[in-house]
Formats: C-alpha cells, structure tokens, sequence
C-alpha cells in the first residue's frame, strides 16, 4: 500500500492500538490534522491549551497504562507540551508527543513558528526522534511506544518536519511487527541469587516495612504484592504515587509515608530493622534528611531502572527487573521456605505500631461537623467524596493542601484509581487528567479535587469538556488562598503572606462553569456539605463544578520537620512537635 | 578525590553526543576533557560485538572518552545515568 508521510504517521499510530490523541492544530502540523480528518479509527479531543494535552494524555495513561498520546504544532504548540511533558517523565508515564516541525530546509533558519523542541524537550523525555523521512515513520513510531511502555516508562518525543508529511509524495507503508532495539535492553527477569539473599532477609527480619511505590503500579504489579504480603504479613506503606497499588483498607496498611505520611508510617520507616522498597525511588519527600533516614534498617530494593537504585539511599539487596516479575520470584521462593518464616517473631513489631497508630493516627472524626458555627474543614470534604463513592471512584488532583488531604483521606483500594502530579508537583494538572480518565472510563465516576488556584492554572478545559461531553466532578477546595504556600509562610516565615492570596480577585467559579455550560454548586455551609456532594454526584450526565469554602487556616498534618529533620520528626498540629 | 575516565560507544547519531554531554549538566556532574572519534578501524571494537552479540559496521558507533573528577559512589550514578540513554551501547571506567 503506497501512502503519504501524513497518512503513514496515522496509521502507524492506529496500528499500535490508539483510541485518541489529545492536541492543537497549527501550521507544522496541518498536514497531519488532515489525515485525522479522513479516518474514523481514532478520536482527536482538541484541547483548548496545549499543556491540557499533555495532562490529558497522561490521565489516560495512569488510568489505563496504555500510553498516552499528543499532537501539537511546532514552536509555541511545542513549548506549551514542555509541562505536561516534564510532569509525565517525573512520574515514569508512557506518552508520545508528536510535535509538528518547520520543514527540513527552514530548520535553522528563525523561521515563523520555529523552536528547537528536541533541544528543549531533551532533558526531559525518555528518548527523542526527528523524522528525516516519511519512510522512516513507521520505523520511528514503532520504536517510540516500545521505548515508551517498557522499562521504567516516560515520555517520547517525535518532531515532524512539515516536508516528511507532505500529502503529494507517497511511500509503500508497512507498520513493522517487531522492535529491536540494540543499544536499549531493560531488564525483565531478576538474577536468582538476589531473591535468594532478599528471602533470607525477611526470613530474618523483626520489625520489617513494605514500601511501595509508582514502579509496582507501572508493572501492575498490585496482585503480586497482595499475594507476597499473604505470606508475610509485613505492615505495608505507599509513596503518594504508589497509592493504591495494596488496599488502603487493608489492616496492614500504613497509610501513606513521609512529608504528609502518617505517624505510624513514618515512625515505622525511621525504626525498621528492614525495608522492602518495592518500586520506589526514596525521594526527599520520602528519606527527609538522607543521613539519619532509617538508621537501623537493611534495605532491599526492587526497581527496574538500575540508576534509582542506590542514589540517595544505599541498598543492601538490589533486585533489578520488572517488579511484577521480581515479586513473582520472591513468592515461589518464600512458599517453598515457608517453614522458616516464623509469625510470632514480629508480633512486638506489630503491635508497637499499632500504638503508634492509636497515639497519633490520623482522626477521622474530628473534621466532620453537622453544624454551621463552625467552618468546613477540607478534610471533611474528602471524607464525604469517599463515603458517597465508596471509594470506588477515580480521584484526579492538581497540587497543594487540597491534594494531601486527598491522599490521606481517600482511601484507595485499587490501583490507577489516584492521579496526581507526584514527581513534578504541577499545578493546572488535575482537570484535564480527569477529561483522560474519563475518555477511558465513560461509566465510571471521576472526581478532580482541586484548588481555587490550581484550577484556575488549566480552566480553560472546561470548554472541552463541553465539546465532548464529559461529565467529570470537579470540587474545588476553596479556602481562598494558595494553601500549602501560606502553610510555609505560616510555619517558617512568621506568617508573612507574601503572594499567596487574592480574595478579592476570585471569579464566581459557579457562573464560570455555567457560562461553559456545565452545572455550578456553591457549598458554605457544614449543614450543605453531604447533601450538596450528594447532588452534585448524583447528575450523572452534567459536569458539576462543586465550589467549596473551607476553613481558609487549616494546615496539613502530619509534616515533617525539615531541613535537618529525620522521618521520626513530625508536626503533629500547629503546637505539637514529636 | 581522583579524576576517571569514562569510554562510551554510541550510536553515531544525530543529537547522541549532545544526550551524554547534557546528561552531565543537567546531573551536576562536570566534564573535564572530551573526545569523540566514529569507529572507523573495527578490530579494535570486537569487544562490543562480543558483549552485546552485534555485528558493527564502519562508522556507525561513536567512541567517546570523557574525563571527570568525582567520588566511588558518584561515578557508579554516572555509569548508571549513561547507560540509560537509548543511543549508548557501552559505557565503562577506564582503567
């Protein structure tokens, strides 16, 4: 079949199995924007920026693990990508950015809408193509998702010079079976020798943690962890990025660790005899000060990129692979050794936690308020989402106060279900990863739990939202100012407020959703608060923008005292320092 | 602390050299001297066929040497850090 390089690259990408590509027309890449015109396999959602693109994309990709897929044009369609780019390599997420490009002969030139993205994309990808032919698109593209999806996953960039997708010059187009790749082999298998030595360390072990993180959710790896933990019964924490990936209702469940982790979670880390960091990369959100990071722990390591392993902490065992493949081997192993693995041995450990829990844990009752003397607390809001879904909802956040309360009061079951900028920390992040969740899931309930700020950094989403249909639920924590960066001010900066607030600038979010179409629900009241989450939940064809105010001085709590600080200093409230 | 010489084989191709250069900016990390040759005499070069069970042809790989000064731990991130760009084959420490 002799085909065009526009209509090459399409196929190429109906081959690998695409459903939608999320993008922004513009000159570079009209071309492309032609072939999408004339076939009907997959659907383009035209974003109304181009870094809800990129967000979009990666919504889809965490709720799905198929990779996420974006087109926009050259120059400032590829520069406003670079975010959502950035925020999808930070979180290991697959994604293809296809960026259309000044044709060969201008590239160098200054030319009108010319920008250097695979320069400028570089620090930031997995890996990065420049299609020099048409012929070589299939080649490219087939290379592109392999690099994307295996391994530690992240973002691949291809730039397409103008010139490559011109409709009048055709090429024979076969999309490649196989990929190769020789200089590009992860690892899939763990060396036996090293499961043997991890096994012998939990058989060991007196007071061992879990630790799991975004990787085990990468290699779907959730069931492997659940049937590990049958045998061993290990108390188990998640990385906010690994939330999900075992049931927060589980009784051994921590609840997440480090900078807003639980006490329980933390002082366990901090007085482990071993840690078991399952796709997990100790991030200094995670360790808090390195050097008095676990003192006593041994650490094994299960990660599939070997340049996470023994950066910032030392580990004792590495066991480089998939993670899923990896825990496969310790199961087999630790069934087979069964009978030296001895329950009673950590029972101490057990039940000092559980003290721990009971001493500092995070209480659940004291949000929750029927009546209106006194203010909404945020953590309320989240309680009552979980209540109403039974947790079964998929939960998108942008980044702040609103995002931490959702993390420790949403308890998630499954994996996939929590999406949030973890690695990056990206504002305007939580709305059009809702939109990309929601394509994927249509029958599912999606919530986007943000803030008044956050928001307002991708809003303009709305408008697609409108085009498409999408019914997501966005409930927008008001408290007025930008939270967690009044937090700092109040806790380090004796309460100076500097940039952090505009009250008075704020727009009537419920007539902004309702210019857009949408659905606009004030909440101010605690006596409002259930029955008003309960409408908006309950018009499952609209999209409700819930405008909640909350108490505008409210802190996140647990925090770890930094810098200097080891997992075991904590903020308990405002007043209390362990 | 000594100074090491790193010995990368890479594809020779466009924007390969500039990923390994910039890696070691963007990491922190600072280089002290650069040299960058393609392969052009293969004999020399059997030890990539060897360890990676490949065929090389004249010009298709690059060997790049890099010096830096840093510490045990710092120099196995390096190694770690280059070998997960796609375009290097091989990077080890000269000794």
């Amino acid at each position: 079949m002799k085909l065009a390089g526009n209509d090459i690259l399409i196929q190429s990408l109906i081959e690998e199995g695409v459903e939608y590509i999320f993008g922004y027309p513009g000159g570079a890449a009209l071309h492309i924007y032609d072939s999408i015109f004339k076939q009907k396999k997959m659907e383009h959602i035209l974003v109304r920026h181009e870094q809800g693109a990129t967000h979009a994309a990666d919504g889809y990709a965490r709720a799905t693990g198929k990779p996420g897929v974006v087109l926009v044009t050259s120059g400032p369609g590829a520069t406003n990508a670079i975010t959502g780019i950035a925020t999808a390599f930070m979180d290991s997420i697959p994604m293809i950015v296809i960026s259309g490009q000044v044709a060969k002969h201008l590239i160098g030139t200054d030319a009108f809408q010319e920008t250097d993205m695979i320069g400028i994309s570089r620090p930031i990808v997995k890996h990065s193509f420049t299609v020099d032919s048409a012929e070589n698109i299939p080649e490219i593209v087939k290379q592109a998702f392999h690099i994307a999806t295996s391994g530690r996953p992240g973002p691949v960039v291809i730039d397409v010079p103008k010139d490559t997708t011109a409709p009048d010059k055709l090429f024979e187009f076969k999309y490649p079976n196989d990929v190769d790749i020789r200089s590009y082999k992860p690892p899939i298998d763990p060396d036996p020798n090293q499961i043997e030595r991890a096994v012998d360390a939990i058989i060991e072990s007196n007071k061992p943690v879990i630790y799991a993180g975004g990787g085990a959710i990468n290699s779907n790896a959730s069931e492997e962890l659940i049937r590990l933990n049958e045998i061993l019964d290990f108390p188990v924490t998640n990385t906010l990025m690994g939330l999900g990936v075992y049931p927060a209702t589980h009784k051994r469940f921590l609840g997440m660790l480090g900078m807003h982790g639980t006490y329980q979670a933390n002082m366990s880390m901090h007085n482990a005899d071993l840690i078991i960091a399952i796709g997990a990369r100790f991030d200094d959100r995670i360790t808090n000060t390195p050097k008095l990071f676990a003192p006593n722990a041994k650490i094994i390591h299960l990660d599939v990129d070997y340049s996470s392993v023994s950066k910032i902490i030392e580990a004792n065992i590495a066991v480089f692979g998939q993670v899923k493949n990896s825990l496969l081997e310790m199961i087999e192993l630790l069934e087979a050794k069964k009978e030296l693995i001895d329950p009673k041995k950590i029972l101490p450990w057990k039940e000092q936690i559980s003290d721990w829990k009971s001493q500092h844990g995070l209480n659940h009752e004291m949000h929750l308020c029927e009546t209106d003397d006194k203010p909404i607390m945020p953590q309320a809001v989240v309680q009552h989402l979980y209540n109403i879904t039974n947790g079964k909802a998929f939960i998108t956040s942008d980044v702040g106060q609103h995002q931490m309360f959702a993390a420790q009061y949403y308890h998630f079951d499954e994996p996939r279900k929590w999406i949030n900028s973890g690695g990056l920390g990206t504002m305007g992040f939580g709305l059009p990863a809702a939109m990309g969740a929601k394509l994927a899931y249509p029958n599912d309930e999606v919530i986007c739990i943000t803030g008044e700020g956050s928001i307002q950094m991708c809003i303009q989403e709305l408008s697609t939202c409108t085009q498409y249909n999408l019914p997501i639920k966005i409930i927008n924590i008001n408290n007025e100012a930008l939270g967690m960066v009044k937090q700092w001010q109040d806790m380090n900066y004796g309460g100076r407020h500097s940039a952090s607030t505009y009250q008075s600038s704020l727009p009537n979010f419920v007539e902004l959703a309702e210019s857009y179409g949408h659905v606009g629900i004030k909440i101010e009241k605690n006596s409002e608060l259930k029955s008003g989450l309960e409408k908006a939940l309950s018009m499952k064809d609209r999209l409700v923008f819930v405008d909640v105010y909350v108490d505008p001085d409210e802190h996140v709590y647990p925090m770890l005292v930094a810098p200097n600080g080891s997992l075991k200093d904590m903020w308990l409230d405002k007043e209390t320092k362990t | 602390m000594i100074q090491r010489k790193l010995s990368i084989i890479l594809e020779n191709k466009p924007g390969a050299l500039v990923r390994v250069v910039g890696l070691f900016h963007q990491r922190g990390y600072n280089i002290e001297s650069l040299h960058v040759d393609p392969v052009e005499d293969l004999k020399e070069y059997k030890f990539v066929e060897d360890k990676l069970n490949i065929k090389l042809k004249e010009g298709e790989v690059s060997h790049l040497i890099i010096a830096t000064t840093v510490n045990d731990n710092l120099l196995r991130q390096i190694l770690r850090q280059i070998n997960k760009l796609i375009d290097v084959l091989i990077v080890e420490e000269v000794k």
